[in-house]
């Protein structure tokens, strides 16, 4: 039945066949941005100076093309971060699409016994593979690792934080499901153990509570 | 003196596989059937089939690539990154020594 595709392209040439002379390349169901924040010198930093659009990607040979040549995220400075963004979308609380909406995050104490770098890896595929949510869930904006003194962080960020806002067309139980079924593989793609928990916050409790750590609405 | 300069700046060309990447289209992974090469394990075809338009990959598949395909990004990628994210040169990586190219 794909024979009439294949014959009128000519012959399908992958990366697989060829690196240096391949035909197609394989998309991504959305466009992702990559951004890296800047840590900063410590006073009078304005945090918009310091967030930075690296560069937008649409295929998955794009994407191994940077992610083999930018620094790995054991090799950031502290005060560093990366955001994998939806394009368009800024990793900002302010930015009227994440306004509410919330994140899953974890942070992974053990800075030196862990492989940041394999751990943040399976959450970009986990992302641009689009196996975090199902389609129509819509709720996957981005995925965020900050690297601090005593942690490194893994965030998810999320659409809405599981009410039926204005326009939702989901219940509040509907959309809390949702929310945790997210949460759920996020987790396991983390390989965090059963027993540790992963939280979610809405980003005005972050907001209002002037910390990012305040107290966590749902775990799982 | 202007033919020195000139004679020194000749610019860098792009790679055959930067090349690929530009010139290559979408493949559509709903209708095309590919034959991959060896043991490379297809994208799970029954994910992307009936599923509308998404582009499904689950993580074995996408991980096959990374050795695959190293090319940067441009040619002045190098640079690109040098003043996006800076040369670290400041930073505190807990003592742990530069682990140099991957």
């Amino acid at each position: 039945a794909t024979n009439g595709a294949n014959q009128a392209d000519g012959e399908i040439v992958t990366v697989f066949h060829d690196p240096e002379n391949f035909n197609v390349k394989h998309p991504l169901q959305h466009k992702w941005t990559l951004w890296f924040t800047k840590p900063g010198s410590g006073k009078g930093d304005n945090w918009n100076e310091l967030l930075k659009e690296v560069i937008s990607f649409d295929s998955v040979e794009d994407f191994w093309g940077i992610y083999n040549n930018i620094t790995p995220t054991s090799q950031l400075a502290l005060k560093s971060d990366y955001h994998l963004f939806k394009t368009n979308v800024r990793p900002e609380w302010e930015d009227p699409q994440n306004k509410h909406g919330g994140r899953w995050s974890y942070s992974f104490k053990e800075r030196k016994s862990i492989d940041i770098d394999s751990i943040w890896l399976q959450v970009l595929l986990a992302a641009i593979g689009e196996t975090l949510e199902d389609e129509g869930d819509n709720e996957v904006m981005g995925v965020v690792v900050n690297v601090r003194r005593a942690f490194f962080r893994i965030g998810l960020w999320t659409r809405t934080v599981g009410k039926s806002g204005p326009g939702g067309q989901r219940t509040n139980e509907e959309g809390k499901a949702v929310l945790m079924k997210i949460g759920a593989r996020f987790k396991e793609v983390l390989g965090v153990p059963d027993e540790e928990q992963v939280d979610f916050m809405g980003h005005t409790d972050s907001a209002h509570s002037g910390s990012t750590r305040a107290k966590a609405k749902i775990t799982i | 003196l202007k033919l020195e300069t000139a004679k020194n700046v000749e610019p860098a060309q792009p790679t055959p596989g930067m090349q690929a990447l530009k010139s290559a289209r979408f493949l559509n992974v709903q209708m095309e059937s590919v034959t991959y090469p060896g043991d490379i394990l297809s994208p799970n075809p029954a994910k992307n089939q009936g599923k509308g338009n998404a582009c499904l990959y689950d993580r074995k598949f996408l991980l096959q690539f990374q050795e695959v395909f190293k090319e940067k990004p441009s040619i002045d990628w190098d640079q690109k990154v040098k003043e996006t994210l800076g040369d670290g040169g400041d930073s505190a990586h807990s003592g742990r020594p530069s682990a140099g190219a991957r």
